[in-house]
This record gives structure tokens, C-alpha cells and sequence, in this order.
């Protein structure tokens, strides 16, 4: 580390603090709910900031599905999926939690998930609302659903305005809905749980998450600009995705400047993921969680780096939300969030501009089963002439995506030129 | 006025076609089909989905002026993404999206009204006429005369024998979905087809039928009857039902509680509520079987399965999933599991 590039650079810091952070919490929320404490299964987009303001522990159901798939325990949580009559190839990713409940404590990922006392998401998709029904059905587990409304409006350029201009963006209807509705959910825990929600502590958590979104915006601003690009985007992913999941703690505003703070110093002491840089591309879609070595396999062959994925950039744009209402704001943060990354002309316009902003020679897009519309934003990044391969397949299943290398070294041989 | 009304296209089933109707509007349901062609565009640009509604894209593209303007619902994956790709393709299309909320409460009832009102807009914008109290009432007694003549044709399916086939009630059903409404009371009543006694009598559950085909493979030795069904564009397409107030608003409150107090398809119901109707159809059809009908990629029925086994004591349930291009097999697959090798072929 001495100034001069650094190839092949080891882990960053920041990543492997946020894991070992990550495993440390859940045991002692684990612990807790054990000691009867009750706890939350929350998914991704649903209103975690009222669970944290209201004390009540959460897990997210798509982070646990994680764990689940990392320690092998995929298979098995399937298969009891499977035995109590439902698909176990539909929705595999949702749902691996709720199988995983029938694994017993030493077959489940570090001792298991302790039953919770209210499973919570938003109706996204034909089926999350029967998973949680299911998990509303085992004794001691209370679901509450929230309405997910469509993209109507939809207007391409939001990153701008989104953190202040919310109102417009989603319009005021949809976010009239799910206030409401998470007012109606804060009334029922407190009810549960016996406390009242604290509204200076509820703002106080929306000022933390968006200190947190204010720092990913500068790291993700760092790395758009830095060539070569000086650390990997798979080390990047969790240093940014754990700190989510605590969003709107003192902890994870410090895990974002920690990250931003790491990347600002290898740039300046001249890092290089690799040295010989001369394709950069973009991932678009959830990660390819079961061959990671992938991502840095293009790089001898091609000096082909992968410089982008959205869990930095939507944690960079997608969050932050200003207003004088904790409540409204916190509507406004998740009443179209994930329609940000997948329904066009958002989505497509954002990628174009991610793109071009990261100097992007190429894109390979996975498509999986959930994706909607794919073809609008390939077609909008091509428009550009930067060159798309789309690749469908659930990112959850490894036989649908054995030979993804040998389709993007193709592709990168193909259709994307070096550009340096 | 059938000829002149402008035609609204209607895909899903949550549009209360007394709106529609009372803007001088001509409610015509879209739904794809069984075996149509699948464009390779519509394809690429929904990515995986429900291949009717993939067929249905492949014709919109073809003749999308067929229609003067279109409702999608948000009532299922399918139909939400079809309705982000015309949003983002066909721009000269009049398209608008009714996203009705699916669990009753103040703020859902709020969004639903709004969302009714701006289907009201909508349709006056293509007609040029504006919702009143007065067509509204009209509207309500032509839409309410269907609803009877449905309730005659499920009284006909349930005698024993049956009155009428599967297939000849699914045609007319979808038929009545796209007539103006004194010719869809007509076209329901001639549902009329003598079915021997003592065959199998199907109740359908799973997908919903973009067309009669599969009915129709299904019945076609006369081994089986489908006597009832619980999907969509069936028995519970949303036909018929209507509100009557002394207010515009009033209307609309009424369907809003029509709305809440209906059972909606598989991809927004809860499985219990899904099975609790399934028993209940299947039950005061007489079914002896019930069939479910699962088109690949439409995952909301596959969850309702096992719940469906488990309530229908007595009633045996066989499922197929479809593929697509494997639609008539599933079906000869289908008659095989619901007649048994007992009955000779
Ligand atoms: S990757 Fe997409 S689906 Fe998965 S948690 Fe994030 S937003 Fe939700
Ligand atoms: S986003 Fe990736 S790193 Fe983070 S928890 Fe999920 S799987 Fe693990």
C-alpha cells in the first residue's frame, strides 16, 4: 500500500467489518427473542424505520434468504417448502426463510431464526402475500400486509428530486395510501407491544438514514469518477447492503463514511482492482450470488472489470427523503422504491445515466423471472450505443446459470470493444 | 350506438363496467388466447410472463387501433407489466392503469376512489361525455340485466345433466365481455347444449382462460363437463354487478364495497379466501372433480394448491401446469387423471 497501484487488492475493511458486525447482531437478536422478546420479519421494502423506532428487532426477509443460500442450507429449506404442498420453484427467494423455520436449530444457519411475532411486507409480485400468509398461519406470528401501488406517474429523471420533490414523483395519492396504512400498522404494534411510538425518534431515524444515503451518494460519486476502478464491486456490495439493513443507526451512517472513507484513500494511493483496465462494465440486477469468482474472471483475458451494481447506486439515489413528517416521508421512501430499479422510464433512464456516468463500455443484464419489462431497459441502454447482453435466469438458482461465463465472454469478445 | 360507442379495451377484471358504460363507453375485454403467435418482440420485452398475456401483447402490437383506448388492471404481475411496456412503447395508445388497493380499510377506500374517478376521466376523455347521476342509473339496470342472465346460465350448467357444455358457457361468457350489453343478455341466454347424464362434472380452478380452447380439448370426447369454474374469465368475471345511488359519489362508494366484498383472482386474494370459494362453487355446482389449471409463469394458483387439497374433503383435485405449445396435451392429460382408467376411452 505504498502509493503505487496496487493490483488485486485484499478486502476492504469496511466489508469485512460489516459482516462480522452482521453475525454478532443477529446472535444477540437472536438471544433476545429467545428470552421472549418479540421480533419482526420484515422484507426488504417494507417501512423498517418504524420497526427500529418502535424498538422492535428485525430481520429482513431477503437477507436471511441470503445467509440460508451462503451456508448450503438452500436445498433443504426447499424441500420443506416442497413438503407442505407448495412450488419450490416459484419464488425461491422469498420463500427459502419460511422453509427454513422446519430445519431445526442445528440444521438452520447459526442456531436459526427465532419465531417472530409479526412477519411484515409489502404485496409486491403475484406471491409475496401468500408467503406471508403462511408465515401469518404458524402459531405466535402475526402478518401485516401493505398495499404496493404501480408506477402511475413515472417520470424518468427523478434522482434529482426525488429526496426533496417526493410528492411529485410518486404523487400524492399513492403516498396518502401508505401513510395511512403505516399509521394504521405503528397503532397496532404499539397496541402489541405495549409502547408508543416516539415521533421525535422516528425523525430522528429518517435524519440518520438520509446522513447514511448522503454518504453512499459521495462513494458512489468517488467511484463513477475514479479509473481504474480501485475496489471490487463485490466487496463493495456487502460493506453497503449490511449498513442498510441497520439504516437509521448511528452504526450504519458510520459503516457508509467508513466505506467512503476507504475507497477516497485507495483511489488516492492509486489502487487498481486490475491493472491492465481496459473494458468496464455494468451489472445490471440482483447479483450472481452463486459464482462471485465470476465477476473478477473477465479480467486476464478481456481487462474486463466490473465497475457497477445497484445496491451502491440505489442506496446512493433511491433513499434519501426530507420532510418535516417522519410518517409521510418514510411512506415516500418505500411507496415506489424498488419501481426506481425495474419499471421504466425510471428504471431505464437511470441505468442510462449510471452508465454513462461510470463510463460503461458494456452491460450484462440479468433478467430474472421478476423482472419486469427487461426489453425496455436494454433497448434504452442500446439507444446509446452501449452494447447489452441479457441474460435470464434466477439469480437464486445455480443450474440456470452455468454457462453465464462462457455468454459474457462472448459477449465481451463480440460486442464490447476496448475502449483504452 | 354499438357501432358508434368508442371501444375500451378492458384487461383484468377489476374495471366496474357501469362506469364505462355510463361515459358512453363500449367495455370490450381483451385476454389472449390459448395457442395464438407469440412476436418475438412482445417477448423480449416482457421478459418471463403468463404467455396469454404475451399473446395478447403480440396482438395489441398488430392492431392495437382495434381499441379506442385502453384500461389494464393491476391485478396480477402480468397485467402490470404489460401495461408498463405499452406505457413505454405505444405511445399513441391511450392506455391507463386501474390500480384498485386489495385489503378494505379508510385509506384503501380513499386510493380506490380516486382511482374510480380516474377511470371515469379517463373513459370521458375518449367518449366526451362526463359521468352523471342519470346514465349512471341506466347504466346500472343494462348492467344489472347481464347479471341475470349470468345467474340463469349458472342455473343451467348445475342441472343435472348440465344445460349447457363448458366450452359453449366460457365462449359465450367472454362473448358477453365484449358485446354491448343488450346483445350480451342475448348472446348469454342462447348458452344452450344438451350434455348427456353421467359424465364427470368439473369444477375449474388455476389460471383463468384467455379462451375456450382448453374447455373445449377437455370436453371433447363428452367424458367431461366443466360444470363451474372460479377463475376470471369464467363464472367470476366481474359482469354484471352494479351500484345504485342518488349521487355520482354514492355509485362509487358502491362499488367500492363491491369491489372489497368480491373474491378477486389468485395473484391478489389470500389462499384462504381463493379455497373458501373454490369449496363453495365446486360444492352447489355438484362437481364431482376439481381441476386446476396452472399456465406456467403464473405462479399466484400453484400457492393456492395445497390448501385446495386440503379443503376439498371428498372432491378429489388433479392439477397440470401448462407450458406453453403443450396446452392440448395438458388437456388429453387432464380428461386421462379426471375420468380414471376405469372409463373406457
Ligand atoms: S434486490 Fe430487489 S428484490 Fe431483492 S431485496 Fe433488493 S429490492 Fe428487493
Ligand atoms: S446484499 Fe449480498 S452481501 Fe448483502 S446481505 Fe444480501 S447477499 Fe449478503
Amino acid at each position: 500500500m505504498s502509493g503505487a497501484r496496487t493490483a488485486g487488492a485484499s478486502r476492504l475493511e469496511s466489508a469485512a467489518a460489516a459482516t462480522a458486525f452482521q453475525k454478532e447482531w443477529f446472535l444477540r437478536l437472536a438471544e433476545r427473542a429467545r428470552a421472549g422478546e418479540p421480533i419482526a420479519l420484515a422484507n426488504a421494502d417494507a417501512p423498517h424505520e418504524l420497526l427500529r423506532a418502535l424498538g422492535i428487532p428485525y430481520v429482513v426477509n431477503q437477507w436471511w434468504s441470503s445467509i440460508i443460500s451462503a451456508k448450503r442450507a438452500g436445498p433443504a429449506s426447499l424441500a420443506a417448502v416442497a413438503a407442505q404442498g407448495m412450488p419450490d420453484d416459484s419464488r425461491q427467494y422469498d420463500v427459502l426463510p419460511l422453509g427454513a423455520q422446519d430445519l431445526g436449530d442445528t440444521d438452520a444457519p447459526w442456531g436459526g431464526l427465532p419465531e417472530p411475532r409479526f412477519a411484515i411486507a409489502e404485496r409486491s409480485g403475484d406471491v409475496t402475500h401468500k408467503i406471508f400468509e403462511r408465515w401469518g398461519r404458524r402459531p405466535g406470528t402475526e402478518t401485516f400486509l401493505l398495499s404496493r401501488t404501480a408506477a402511475v406517474p413515472a417520470p424518468a429523471g427523478w434522482w434529482d428530486r426525488v429526496a426533496h420533490d417526493w410528492e411529485d414523483v410518486f404523487g400524492a395519492a399513492r403516498i396518502d395510501l401508505l401513510e395511512g396504512e403505516i399509521r394504521m400498522l405503528a397503532a397496532t404494534l404499539e397496541q402489541r407491544v405495549g409502547r408508543a411510538l416516539d415521533h421525535g425518534r422516528l425523525a430522528e431515524i429518517m435524519a440518520l438514514a438520509n446522513e447514511q444515503a448522503e454518504w453512499n451518494r459521495r462513494t458512489r460519486d468517488l467511484l463513477a469518477a475514479a479509473r481504474p476502478l480501485p475496489v471490487a464491486v463485490t466487496d463493495i456490495i456487502p460493506a453497503v447492503m449490511v449498513p442498510q439493513w441497520h439504516r437509521g443507526t448511528a452504526w450504519a451512517v458510520e459503516a457508509a463514511r467508513r466505506l467512503h472513507d476507504e475507497v477516497a484513500r485507495r483511489i488516492d494511493e492509486g489502487h487498481a482492482v486490475h491493472d491492465g483496465e481496459r473494458r468496464r462494465l455494468m451489472w445490471i440486477g440482483r447479483g450472481l450470488w452463486s459464482d462471485l469468482d465470476m465477476y473478477r474472471s473477465f479480467q486476464e483475458e478481456f481487462g474486463a472489470v466490473f465497475v457497477w451494481s445497484m445496491y451502491l447506486a440505489i442506496a446512493a439515489d433511491g433513499y434519501a427523503r426530507y420532510g418535516d413528517d417522519p410518517k409521510r416521508a418514510l411512506a415516500a421512501r418505500f411507496v415506489g422504491l424498488t419501481d426506481l430499479l425495474y419499471v421504466p422510464p425510471m428504471s431505464s433512464s437511470w441505468y442510462v445515466k449510471e452508465a454513462l456516468a461510470h463510463g460503461v463500455d458494456g452491460v450484462v443484464h440479468l433478467v430474472a423471472d421478476d423482472t419486469p419489462a427487461p426489453g425496455v431497459i436494454t433497448s434504452a441502454l442500446e439507444e446509446r450505443g452501449i452494447p447489452v447482453l441479457e441474460i435470464r435466469a434466477s439469480n437464486a438458482d445455480p443450474r440456470a446459470t452455468g454457462d453465464v461465463r462462457e455468454r459474457i465472454a462472448g459477449f465481451v469478445r463480440e460486442r464490447v470493444p476496448a475502449a483504452r | 350506438m354499438t357501432t358508434s360507442a368508442p371501444v375500451i379495451g378492458v384487461v383484468g377484471n377489476d374495471v366496474p363496467r357501469q362506469l364505462l358504460l355510463a361515459v358512453g363507453g363500449h367495455p370490450h375485454r381483451l385476454t389472449g388466447s390459448w395457442e395464438g403467435d407469440i412476436d418475438p418482440v412482445a417477448q423480449q420485452l416482457l421478459g418471463a410472463t403468463d404467455v396469454a398475456v404475451t399473446r395478447l401483447l403480440t396482438e395489441l402490437r398488430e392492431e392495437a387501433r382495434a381499441v379506442d383506448g385502453l384500461v389494464v388492471c393491476n391485478d396480477s404481475q402480468a397485467h402490470l407489466r404489460l401495461f408498463y411496456v405499452l406505457r413505454a412503447t405505444a405511445p399513441e395508445l391511450p392506455l391507463h392503469l386501474l390500480d384498485m388497493p386489495r385489503d378494505d380499510s379508510e385509506p384503501a377506500r380513499r386510493f380506490a376512489r380516486f382511482q374510480l374517478e380516474a377511470l371515469a376521466a379517463f373513459c370521458s376523455g375518449l367518449t366526451g361525455r362526463a359521468l352523471d347521476d342519470a346514465s349512471l342509473a341506466d347504466a346500472a339496470v343494462v348492467e344489472a340485466a347481464l347479471g341475470d342472465a349470468l345467474r340463469r346460465l349458472r342455473v343451467r350448467r348445475r342441472a343435472d345433466p348440465p344445460q349447457c357444455s363448458g366450452a359453449g358457457a366460457l365462449d359465450a361468457i367472454l362473448d358477453a365481455a365484449r358485446l354491448a350489453p343488450s346483445e350480451a343478455v342475448s348472446r348469454i341466454d342462447a348458452a344452450q347444449t344438451s350434455v348427456p347424464a353421467g359424465v364427470t362434472r368439473v369444477h375449474m380452478t388455476g389460471s383463468s382462460h384467455p379462451d375456450a380452447a382448453f374447455y373445449r380439448e377437455l370436453e371433447r370426447d363428452g367424458r367431461c363437463v366443466v360444470v363451474s369454474e372460479d377463475h376470471d374469465t369464467g363464472d367470476a368475471a366481474w359482469l354484471g354487478p352494479a351500484a345504485s345511488g342518488a349521487t355520482v359519489a354514492e355509485v362509487i362508494e358502491g362499488l367500492i364495497d363491491a369491489h372489497f366484498e368480491r373474491v378477486t383472482t389468485s395473484a391478489t386474494a389470500t389462499s384462504a379466501d381463493r379455497v373458501a370459494l373454490t369449496r363453495e362453487v365446486a360444492q352447489a355446482a355438484g362437481a364431482d372433480v376439481v381441476a386446476a389449471v396452472v399456465r406456467d409463469l403464473d405462479e399466484g394458483p400453484l400457492w393456492d394448491l395445497a390448501d385446495q387439497r386440503a379443503a376439498l374433503e371428498g372432491r378429489p383435485l388433479i392439477s397440470v401446469r401448462v407450458t406453453p405449445g403443450a396446452e392440448t396435451e395438458s388437456a388429453r392429460e387432464l380428461v386421462r387423471g379426471l375420468v380414471g382408467p376405469a372409463v373406457p376411452a
